[in-house]
This record gives structure tokens, sequence and C-alpha cells, in this order.
């Protein structure tokens, strides 16, 4: 084990010694044949699915793991660069597909889906629903902006926005509903969440951009607000979005190169699919019960062997 | 721990008499400065009920950003064609990328006994028993934490990234320090860097570099260049014209006076620099966490992204010790201070005694195959970190919520009502007013300029509620500052107390108490607020205890001889001799206040900063750089109004 990390040291010198002697494209850059290096963007629910495969790689196979944070945007730029091996858990991003995907530079390549379902929308506290019934619904909604003005919005109401990385065409959803709400960017995910817990705990009115599978819905009561349904193309023009978000059938997204290596661990990724509980039991572990997410994932991997146990690639053999 | 010297050393020449016998009210730059503002307003009252409203004319703004995405796309497309990528960037990403690499995995074979004892040794050569003790101390927080292995990744980097820096700053320093026309060549550069806040352009490094340790390597080094070549340059200059003449006489070429005299004997004030290089340098591996760079900063993150702020406090903590011990040990290298005495003839044994002493416990720890501190054998302190959080959120929230709206409603709406309703010209024509007023023509083209270049960079609006966010934090901090700063200067036991506070204070990493700012005063501006008071404060407490300290004893005694009260004398004798660590004091309140609008943007503080953050994480190059520059712009009007009389004089 040791002298394996001596050579690989001398491996990635001879390396880039070689490299340094002729053009350099950046999908050469310097690697360990031994190493998957994933995204790891920034919510508890890819972190779990991302975790719980790096475990496995690890301990069943024998790879190396890297997992590099880096937001939504900024991932998909690292696999065309070469720096990132896959994205296990990707949202939409048609437009990023036709520039790196097989129609444009094809450095990119869809995945399919990895079993997990996504939904956004806007949510409120079950608390304000009990109060205000009809709040969930669009003619509610209108009716009602007015309880969540705030210091900050003044006269109109709050909506409170996601992380900046996040999808979002909140603001032609509000343009095209004709609703009296002013967008408050909340400028990251923690600072939301925070936020939300402190309303939640006042009882206090809040109407935000969020997502399942997240964690948070385990701990606080949260129901999504019924806006008319997401119909292809309606959401073309950003300045104005007369329905809901679409539902998003999650799927990963390999660097190329990875897919042509054929590698025992690309198949792994390949095969793998799980639930949205599944990710939800590895989540709130994380989230809810303060553990280290490896810590997580090694759990989760003990418990659940017959989930898992059929990502293997045939005729693997660990050594 | 030295202030972070954003403006350069040079800027602080202490305490200078007043310019003239008091002023006529009516000359008094504050009265004028009063005038400038009441027409502000009058003049934002007036166009509001003629229904003019803010904003600034044309579409440059667009067609800037515009031409910006174009080159992104550009990039994207040619990335792998071009051979300004095939043979430069890509070389350069390889190589830095690699070193990183390869740097972890040397500490990473060292093993955690190695990396401690040689650690330890260098640092008492050094710097001596005491600053050895907390080398030690900090590899304790490293493992205790059980974040061993991060907090190799981040001395990985930062050694990579310093590296870097010192290899560009040292050699443009000499050369600012020994050509004139090459110092005022790369002054304004130098500001530029400096007022730039970092994550406007990490997405334009990411782009060249790639994501992950390259680009993080090159911006921090960037990020930490300037204090090299500004010292190095200062430095350079102040060594006696004397000594050159006399060894010019003696026939020395160019390159015998810079090796033989500058250099030696500006040493000092040159490690220094090195010192404020590396102190730079540990602060942006944490912000560099978001572009991939993994260490302490993603550890950070990580804990964040759980709204763990007791795990985010315990990698902090890390991060404290890192820049503490870092800052210690160079600044005892730099003082020549508390190195032990030790003979010549013992030198040369130590230091043989020494490596075996490393080479032993390396060779032991990796026989027992020991690598990094284990795990399972750390300290967590997050859950009575958290629990105390929550407790305080619990017992003064109601409070701070209020303190937060009715700061929002009565002082941060107004004001950014008055700067984004009031017709641009009037804006700009006060702007340059207060330049005049308090910089001379100078400063008042500049600061023309800036509120021009705002408005051509089509964000406006964004800036003038910037603007109005950065005032009110600014007034707030050097408040706090000459207040605390005077207790401190008048309380030896307090200044004891307070030190290793605010040394906290500046090292912490901002992401860490950026989320209970949120918890205590809700989302939005004011957290924001909070957050850069913070993060200002220490320098301006410390440069008004300096500058109060500085005054000369006999002074005092001969105003308290004729009967002076203790206000008197601190309002009539010490803050008038401070005046210029004061203004220094203002200044560089303001410029910090600025450099954390992008950090405020992440609990909701929006403007400028949100539109950087937003083109980071979207990759809109356009938005993202347009609204860093307009960030540039503001600071450099209020650094000229700050300390435009002392360039004046220059």
């Amino acid at each position: 084990m040791r002298r394996g990390r001596l050579v690989r040291a001398a491996a990635v010198a001879v390396v880039m010694v070689l490299l340094s002697s002729c053009a350099v494209r950046t999908d050469q850059l310097a690697r360990d044949p031994g190493t998957v290096r994933m995204a790891l963007n920034g919510w508890v629910g890819y972190e779990a699915s991302a975790e719980v495969l790096a475990h496995i790689l690890r301990e069943e196979m024998d790879y190396q793991v890297q997992l590099v944070r880096v937001d939504e945007q900024p991932s998909w730029q690292a696999i065309d660069q070469g720096v990132l091996d896959v994205i296990v858990e990707n949202w939409g991003h048609e437009d990023l597909m036709e520039l790196y995907g097989p129609g444009g530079n094809g450095t990119a390549v869809d995945g399919g889906p990895n079993g997990n379902e996504g939904v956004i929308g806007w949510y409120v506290p079950a608390y304000l629903e009990e109060e205000y019934p009809e709040i969930t619904t669009l003619e509610g909604l209108k009716e009602n902006t007015d309880i969540f003005r705030t210091a900050e919005t003044g006269d109109r109401g709050e909506f409170l926005g996601g992380a900046p990385g996040f999808v979002t065409q909140d603001q032609g959803m509000i343009n095209a509903f004709d609703l009296d709400l002013q967008i408050v960017f909340a400028g990251s995910e923690p600072a939301q969440i925070t936020e939300v817990r402190r309303r939640y705990a006042e009882e206090e009115p809040v109407l935000f951009y969020f997502y399942e599978p997240q964690w948070l819905q385990e701990e606080l009561d949260l129901v999504k607000v019924d806006l008319p349904p997401y119909e292809d193309g309606c959401a073309d023009d950003l300045e104005a979005v007369p329905c809901d978000y679409p539902a998003y059938e999650l799927n990963k997204i390999f660097r190329a190169g990875f897919v042509e290596e054929d590698d025992p661990a690309y198949r792994f990724l390949d095969n793998w699919t799980w639930t949205n509980d599944h990710q939800n039991e590895v989540a709130r572990m994380i989230a809810d019960e303060g553990l280290d997410s490896s810590d997580a994932a090694e759990i989760w991997v003990e418990e659940n062997p017959d989930v898992w146990r059929p990502w293997i690639p045939a005729g693997f053999d660990a050594g | 721990m030295t202030t972070p010297s954003n403006r350069g050393a040079g800027a602080s020449d202490g305490a200078h008499p007043r310019r003239e016998a008091a002023p006529g009210f009516s000359a008094s730059p504050w009265f004028q400065a009063l005038l400038v503002i009441i027409v502000l307003v009058v003049g934002y009252v007036i166009a509001r009920s003629l229904g003019i409203g803010g904003g600034f004319p044309g579409t440059t703004g667009e067609r800037f950003m515009a031409w910006l995405d174009g080159i992104y796309a550009w990039i994207v497309v040619n990335r792998n064609d071009s051979p300004l990528f095939l043979y430069f960037f890509n070389y350069v990403s390889v190589g830095l990328g690699s070193a990183v690499v390869l740097i972890d995995r040397l500490l990473g074979l060292l093993t955690w006994p190695g990396v401690t004892v040689i650690g330890v040794l260098a640092a008492w050569r050094v710097a001596g028993w005491r600053v050895a003790l907390l080398v030690l101390v900090t590899f304790g927080v490293f493992a205790l934490t059980g974040l061993w292995d991060e907090s190799m990744t981040t001395l990985a980097l930062i050694i990579t990234s310093v590296s870097i820096a010192l290899l560009f700053g040292l050699p443009l320093g000499i050369l600012a320090g020994r050509s004139d026309r090459f110092h005022r060549a790369i002054r304004p550069v130098l500001d530029f860097m400096q007022i730039m806040p970092a994550f406007a352009y990490l997405l334009p490094f990411v782009l060249l570099f790639g994501i992950g340790n390259p680009a993080a390597a090159v911006v921090t080094a960037v990020y930490a260049i300037p204090p090299a070549v500004r010292i190095t340059a200062l430095a350079i200059r102040g060594v006696p014209k004397g000594a050159i003449e006399a060894t010019t006489s003696l026939g020395s070429t160019p390159w015998q006076i810079l090796t033989k005299v500058q250099l030696p004997s500006a040493r000092r004030t040159i490690l220094l620099g090195v010192n404020q290089t590396i102190m730079l340098a540990v602060s942006m591996v944490v912000i560099a966490s978001v572009i991939g760079a993994g260490g302490l900063g993603d550890a950070i993150y990580q804990a964040l992204s759980k709204v763990n702020v007791g795990q985010a406090l315990q990698a902090g903590l890390a991060i404290v010790m890192l820049a503490i011990a870092m800052d210690r040990v160079t600044g005892a290298v730099g003082h020549g201070t508390r190195t032990p005495d030790i003979p010549d003839r013992y030198r040369l044994p130590l230091l043989g005694t020494g490596l075996i002493v490393s080479i032993v416990t390396v060779g032991v720890a990796r026989l027992l195959g020991v690598e990094g501190w284990p795990r399972d054998l750390s300290v967590d302190i997050s859950g009575p970190v958290n629990a105390f959080a929550d407790g305080l959120q619990a017992a003064i929230g109601p409070f701070t919520t209020a303190l937060g709206t009715w700061t929002l409603d009565r002082v941060l709406n107004p004001l950014s009502a008055v700067l984004g309703g009031a017709p641009w010209p009037l804006v700009v024509l006060c702007a340059t007013a207060l330049g005049a007023i308090f910089g001379g023509w100078r400063a008042a083209l500049v600061s023309a300029g800036s509120f021009l270049g705002v408005g051509l960079l089509g964000v406006w609006g964004n800036a003038m509620d910037t603007l109005s966010q950065v005032l009110v934090a600014s007034v707030l901090t050097i408040a706090l500052g000459v207040v605390v700063g005077v207790l401190m200067s008048r309380n030896d036991v307090f200044a004891v107390i307070l030190r290793p506070v605010l040394d906290a204070m500046q090292t912490l990493p901002p992401f860490v108490y950026l989320i209970p700012a949120v918890a205590l005063f809700g989302i939005g501006r004011v957290p924001a607020l909070v957050a850069a008071v913070i993060f200002a404060l220490p320098p301006v407490i410390r440069l008004v205890n300096d500058g109060i300290r500085g005054v000369p004893p006999a002074t005092l005694e001969a105003a308290t001889s004729q009967g002076s009260t203790g206000w008197q004398l601190l309002t009539k004798v010490e803050l008038p001799m401070a005046r210029g660590s004061l203004l220094l004091a203002v200044n560089q309140g303001l410029i910090l206040v600025l450099s954390m609008v992008v950090m405020g943007a992440l609990v909701g503080a929006g403007s400028l900063g949100f539109d950087v953050v937003f083109g980071l994480a979207q990759n809109q190059l356009g938005l993202g750089l347009a609204s860093g520059l307009a960030i540039v712009c503001l600071g450099l009007f209020l650094d000229r109004v700050t300390q435009g009389r002392k360039v004046r004089r220059a």
C-alpha cells in the first residue's frame, strides 16, 4: 500500500515531465489511473449519494476517490476540462448539455437516470396552511401576498430565493402570475435554511424556493404550493413563466473519456440507481443526526448490501 | 499581529501636525461635506416629487457584459485547440496542480509525528521556544479537531501559492524600489488588485487554469502578491542614500549594490512583507474552496452546508491557529527578536541533530505505519457550540431581530432610496465635490470617474444599494473601533485580554459567523452588515490604540499639569495628535468593509455582491466581472476621499 503510493507519486511526476514536452490538452491533465474524481455539489442529498458511491468504490473495489466540492455549473465546466469524471445528481441543465454534450464539443455524456426524482417548487410551512387554507393555491397566494411582507421588502411580500447556483425561474413565475412579491436572494443554502428554521420556530409566515429530496423536509413540516403544472416550452421565456417547475428525472453526467475507458469504476457508476428514500436515509443521518458523511455512508452500506451488490459490475474481482 | 497592509505600509506616515490653526467654521471640510449631503437629499426629494427616477441611461453595460460572455464562450470552444491554452495556460495548470498534489503527498509521507517534530524544531530555531510551543499547540489543534489531512492539504496549497507570490512579488518589488517610473506604473495595478473582491476574479481564473488546485493556487498567489511588492519596494527605498553612494564611489556595479547593500539592509522589512503575503494567502485559501480547492476551507463549507455552526467553528479554529502560528514564526524572523542566541560553533551540530531527530521520527513513524492523525482520536466541540448558538438565539433573538428591522427601516432603506433614487448626474456631482473637499482635485477626478464607471458598467442601481450598505457598516465600524481603541489604550489589562480576541476575529474565516448572524438578525442586509463590522473592526481598533499610545508622554504630562481633565486630554490632545493613525483607520475600515460586500451576499445582502456570486455559480462571466469592477470603482472613490490629502502631498 505504502509502496503503491510512492509509485503513484513517481508516476505523476513522470507524467508531468512527459506532458511538458508537448502541447497540453485540458482533458489530458495528470491524473492517477486508480482514482475516480467525483463532483460534490453543495446540498446534502447529493453528498449522500456521492459518499455512498465513494465508500463502495473505496472499500469494495479498491479505488481512490476524490470528492471535489464545486457548484453545479462549474462541475460541468470541470467535466469539460477533464478535471472531474462524474456528476452523480444532475438537475436539468439542457443548455449545458448542448454546449458540452455530443451535440456540442462532446466532452460530456448523459449517463441516464440515477433513480432519484427531483421536485422544485414554492413551499410554505404547514402551520401557515392551517391558518390560511387557500394559501397553497395560486389564487389564495395572490390574495395573501401581504402576509409575507418583511422589513427587507417593505410593502411587497417577500419570496425567499434559493442558492445562486440552483436552477431558478422564480422571477418569471412572479411576473406571469402577477404576484406582488419581491425576491430576497438568500445567497447560499445554509443561510436560507437558517432563515426558514428561524421563522418556523417563531411560526412566522415564509414563502420560499425549495426542493425534494431534501433533508430539511424531514425536520420541518412543509407544504408545496400548487401551481399550474409544467408543460413543454412554458419556461422558454424566463421573463414570464406561467407554470411550475418541471419534475426532474435526475441523471448522471460522465466525462466522455471516462466512458470510453470503460473501467469497472465507470460500469459500477453506470449500474447504480436508487430511490429518493434511500438517499433520504443517508441524508438524514448526515444532517439530522450530525454524523460525518462518510460514517453515514458506511452505516448505510453495511445495512443495505442487497441494494448495492447488484451495482458491482459482473465479473469484477476486487482482488 | 500586524494589521493587513491593504493600503501598503507607505500610507502610514504616522501622526503629523494639523495643517493650519483652527480653520473657520464655514471652511471646515466637515461643514462643506454636510452641505453636499444636504444638496443630495434635497435633490432627491425634488426629483421624486417631479417623478424623475434614478438609474443610469445607456446600454454600454449590457454590451460590455455580452462581450465578456462572448470571450467566455470562445474559451470553452477553443480550450483544446488554441495554442494559447495548449502551450501556456494548460502547462501552468498542470504544473501547479501537480505541485500542490506533490507537496501534499510529501507532507503525508512525513507522517504526523514527522511534520510536528520538523515544524516545532524549525519554529524554535528561528523564533524561540515560545513560538515553538505555539506551533506545537497548532499541530495539536489540527490533530484534535480531526482535521489533520485537511490541514496538510491547506498547508500544501499555501506553500505553493506563497512560493509563486514571492517568486513574482519580490523581483517586482525590487524593481519598483529601484525605478521610480516602474513604481508609479505598478501602484495603480496593486491598488486595483487589492480592492477587487477575490470572488470576482475566481471565475476568470477558473476559466483559464481549470477548477481545483491550479486555479486556487493562482488566485491565492494573485491575492497575496501586493504586500510582497509594496513592502519590498518600500524596504529598498528605505536604504540610506549614504550607504549606496559610498558603495557606488567604491566602484560597485548595480548588481553588487543590490546584493551587498540594498538587500541585506532591507532584509527585515522584506520579511515583514513575506509575513503579510502569507497572512493574505491563509485567508484566501478558504475562499478558494469555492472553486474546488480542498482542505480546511472545504471542511468549513461542508459543515455549513449542514448548517452545523459548531463543526464549522472547529475548522475555523484550525485556520485561526494556522494563521497565528505562521504570523508569529515569520514575524519573529522579521523582527529578529526572540531567536535563541546560539554561538557559531554550535550551529552546524545543532542543525545536524535536528535533522537526525526528524529523520528518526519519520522513519520510526513510517515503520509503525503511522500516517495522518487517527480521526477517532479527536475531540468534537461542535455539540456544545451548537447548543450555545441555539441558546443565544433563544435568549437575544427577538431583541436582535427587532434591532435588525429598525436598522432596515430607519437607516438602510432611506439611505439606499436617496442614493439610488437621486438623479445620477447629481450623485456624480456630489461624489466629485466630496473628493475635492477631502482630497483635492485629483481625488475629485477619481471620484467622478469612479461613479461614471459604475454607470457605464450598467450596474448603477445595485452599486448605489451596495454603497449605502458599505457606508452604514463603515460608520458603525469606525465608531465602535474608536471607542474600543480608546478603551484599549487606557487600560493595559484590557489590551492584553483583547489582543488574542482581535487576532482570532481577524483570522477567523467570515463564513463561520455568517450563519449565526442570520439566526440572530434574519436574512438580508443586516446580517451582512454585522459580519462586515466584525471583519473590519480589529485593524481599526488596533490603529486607534497604536495612535493614542504613540502620543509622546511629555505632551500628555504638559497637558495634565495645565489641569486638563481626562476628557479634554482625549479630545484636545490625544485624538488630534493621533490624527494620522485615525485617518488610516478610517481608510482601512472602509476598504475592509467593502471587501466583505461579496461575503455579505451569501446571507442575502443582494446587489453587487450577489451578482458576483451569481456570476460565479452560473458561469456568467460578464455579470460577475462587471459587478466586481463596479466594486473596485466604489473602492477607489472611498479610498481617495479618505486618504486624498496624503496623496496630494506625496
